[in-house]
C-alpha cells in the first residue's frame, strides 16, 4: 500500500495501531467498493443455471459487440430464409442450423479474443455457446416484439422465428443444464424443433407432396449437410482435448 | 508430470518427445522463437491436445471430462496472446474468469480485490480494458490467472509490455506464489528467469536440451558463449551446442 506524501506530519501519524493489519483492513474496503451486486436477472439466472459463470455469461452475452453484431445479423438472415420460403420444410430446417452456426462462430475462436483462455476454464465452452445462443435469441425477440407494434413484416418474424427459437434455445439448455451436457442439450434442441416442424407440416398435408418431391431432395441433402457440419462443430473435441 | 509428450501441426513438429516431471516451485521454460515453448504451455491448460504421449496434470488425466474440469478449477493461466473483452472493467474481466473456473461466488469479490492488489491495479480497478496501457493489460491478465490461488499455474511470456519496476515486483510475486504452487513461467527474457526461478529448461525446436538450475545454466556459459550476462551466455552456449 502507498499512502500520499504529507511532509507536515510526522510519519508516526501513518503508522497503524498496534495489531492492525493494513493490508487485510484495504483489502476488506476494496472487497466491498470494487463489489459487483448481480441485478435481478442475473441472480434468477444463477438460480435456473446453477452456475454463476453461466449466469454471467448469459448476461454480458450483448456486451460483447461484435460477436454480438454478427450473430444478429445471421439471426435475422435466418428468419429471412424462412419468410422467403413459406411452409418449405427444408428452410424451417435449415434455418435453425444457419443460426446456430452463425452464432458458434461469432462467439467460437475465430471472433471471441478470449477464447482461448476461456477454453481454460472449468465451465464447459460449448455450454457457454448454449447459453449465448439463448441470449442472443431472446434479446433480439424482446426487441423483435417492440417492433412488432409498428410493423406487421416484424411481428411476422418475432412470433414465426425468434420467439420459437428462444424457446428451442432456452429447453436446450434447460435440457443441458439438467443433463449436465452440452451435447444432450443440443440433440433436445433439434429434436423439439423437427417435431415441431414436422408436425405443422403433418397437420396441414404438405409433408408427403415435400417427400415426394424430387426437386426438393438436393435442398434435403444441403440441410442434412449443413445440420452435419453444426453436429461435427458442437461435439467435436474441445480445444486441447482428445 | 509429462511422458514422451508429442504435437506436430502439420509436417512442423512443435514438441518432439518432451518427458518433465515437476513440484511446487516457479520453473522457467527458455527458448528462442518456435521453440515450442508455448504449444507445450497450451497443452498444459489443456487447451490443445498432444498428438502422442500422456499428461497427468495434479495427479489427474485431463482426458476424463471429470478430472479436466478438476483441474481447470486449479489452474490459472496466461496466454501469450490475452484476448479481452474492451467493454470490461478491470474487476469484471477478473471476476468473469473467476466464475467460468468455478470459484465459490462467496469467495469470489475477495478475491478478486485480492489478485487487483497484488498487481497493483488497484488505482484501475473500475476502469474499461480498453483505457489500459498493454503493460496494465498484461497485469490484468497476471490477475486473473492467479485469482483462483491455481496449484498449477502457467504464464506465457507474462512480463512482455511491463515496465522495469514491474518486472521487479512481478518476480517477488511469482517467488511468493512459487512457495506452494507449480508455476511454470515461458519466457525469452533470460534475466526473468534467473531472477525468479529455482529450476530451468531450455527448449530448442521441439526438444528440452537442457534442464537445472539457473546457476548450472550459467556454468555452461563459462568461458564460450555470447551475451552480456552469465546467464545469457550459458543460455547462447547452450543453443550453440543443441544446433551443432
Amino acid at each position: 500500500m502507498t499512502f500520499p506524501n504529507d511532509p507536515g506530519r510526522p510519519a508516526s501519524a501513518y503508522d497503524a495501531p498496534d495489531g492492525v493489519d493494513l493490508d487485510r483492513v484495504w483489502t476488506t474496503v476494496a472487497t466491498e467498493v470494487w463489489r459487483r451486486h448481480p441485478g435481478r436477472l442475473e441472480r434468477t439466472a444463477i438460480r435456473l443455471l446453477r452456475s454463476p459463470g453461466l449466469a454471467r455469461a448469459l448476461i454480458t452475452t450483448p456486451s460483447l459487440l461484435l460477436p454480438w453484431l454478427i450473430s444478429t445479423v445471421v439471426v435475422f438472415g435466418a428468419g429471412a430464409l424462412i419468410s422467403l420460403g413459406p411452409g418449405q420444410p427444408v428452410v424451417w430446417l435449415v434455418a435453425p442450423a444457419v443460426a446456430a452456426v452463425g452464432i458458434a462462430f461469432a462467439y467460437g475462436p475465430a471472433v471471441d479474443p478470449a477464447w482461448e483462455l476461456s477454453s481454460s476454464c472449468a465451465v464447459s465452452q460449448r455450454m457457454v455457446l448454449l447459453t449465448r445462443a439463448v441470449a442472443v435469441f431472446a434479446l433480439n425477440a424482446a426487441l423483435g416484439l417492440l417492433a412488432s407494434a409498428a410493423s406487421g413484416a416484424v411481428a411476422a418474424l418475432t412470433f414465426g422465428w425468434l420467439l420459437p427459437m428462444t424457446a428451442v434455445s432456452a429447453l436446450a439448455l434447460a435440457a443441458a443444464v439438467v443433463a449436465r451436457s452440452a451435447v444432450v442439450g443440443a440433440a433436445a434442441g433439434v429434436a423439439a424443433w423437427v417435431i415441431t416442424v414436422l408436425a405443422g407440416q403433418t397437420a396441414s398435408g404438405q409433408l408427403t407432396a415435400s417427400a415426394t418431391n424430387a426437386h426438393a431432395y438436393p435442398p434435403y441433402l444441403a440441410v442434412a449437410a449443413c445440420c452435419a457440419a453444426v453436429i461435427i462443430y458442437a461435439v467435436r473435441p474441445e480445444r486441447g482435448l482428445q | 508430470m509429462l511422458t514422451g509428450i508429442h504435437r506436430s501441426f502439420g509436417k512442423n513438429k512443435a514438441v518432439d518427445g518432451v518427458s518433465i516431471e515437476l513440484g511446487s516451485g516457479v520453473f522457467g521454460l527458455l527458448g528462442p522463437n518456435g521453440a515450442g515453448k508455448t504449444s507445450l504451455l497450451r497443452m498444459l491448460a489443456t487447451v490443445l491436445p498432444p498428438s502422442s504421449g500422456e499428461i497427468r496434470l495434479l495427479e489427474r488425466d485431463p482426458r476424463g471430462p471429470a478430472a479436466r474440469r478438476e483441474i481447470r478449477r486449479r489452474l490459472g493461466y496466461l496466454p501469450q496472446n490475452l484476448g479481452y473483452y474492451p467493454s470490461f472493467t478491470v474487476v469484471e474481466f477478473i471476476e468473469y474468469f473467476a466464475l467460468l473456473k468455478e470459484m465459490p461466488s462467496a469467495q469470489v469479490p475477495k478475491a478478486v480485490a485480492l489478485a487487483v492488489e497484488r498487481v497493483d491495479l488497484g488505482a484501475k480497478a473500475k476502469a474499461k480494458l480498453r483505457t489500459l496501457s498493454g503493460g496494465m493489460l498484461r497485469r490484468v491478465g497476471i490477475a486473473q490467472a492467479i485469482v483462483n490461488n491455481p496449484d498449477l499455474l502457467l504464464l506465457d511470456e507474462p512480463t512482455a509490455g511491463l515496465d522495469p519496476e514491474q518486472r521487479v515486483q512481478f518476480r517477488a510475486l511469482l517467488r511468493s506464489l512459487g512457495e506452494t504452487a507449480t508455476v511454470i513461467v515461458s519466457t525469452h527474457l533470460v534475466e526473468d528467469v534467473g531472477a525468479a526461478c529455482s529450476e530451468v529448461a531450455l527448449m530448442s525446436a521441439g526438444k528440452i536440451v537442457f534442464r537445472g538450475t539457473p546457476d548450472e545454466l550459467t556454468a555452461r556459459g563459462a568461458g564460450h558463449g555470447v551475451g552480456d550476462a552469465p546467464l545469457e551466455r550459458g543460455y547462447s552456449a547452450v543453443l550453440s551446442a543443441a544446433r551443432s
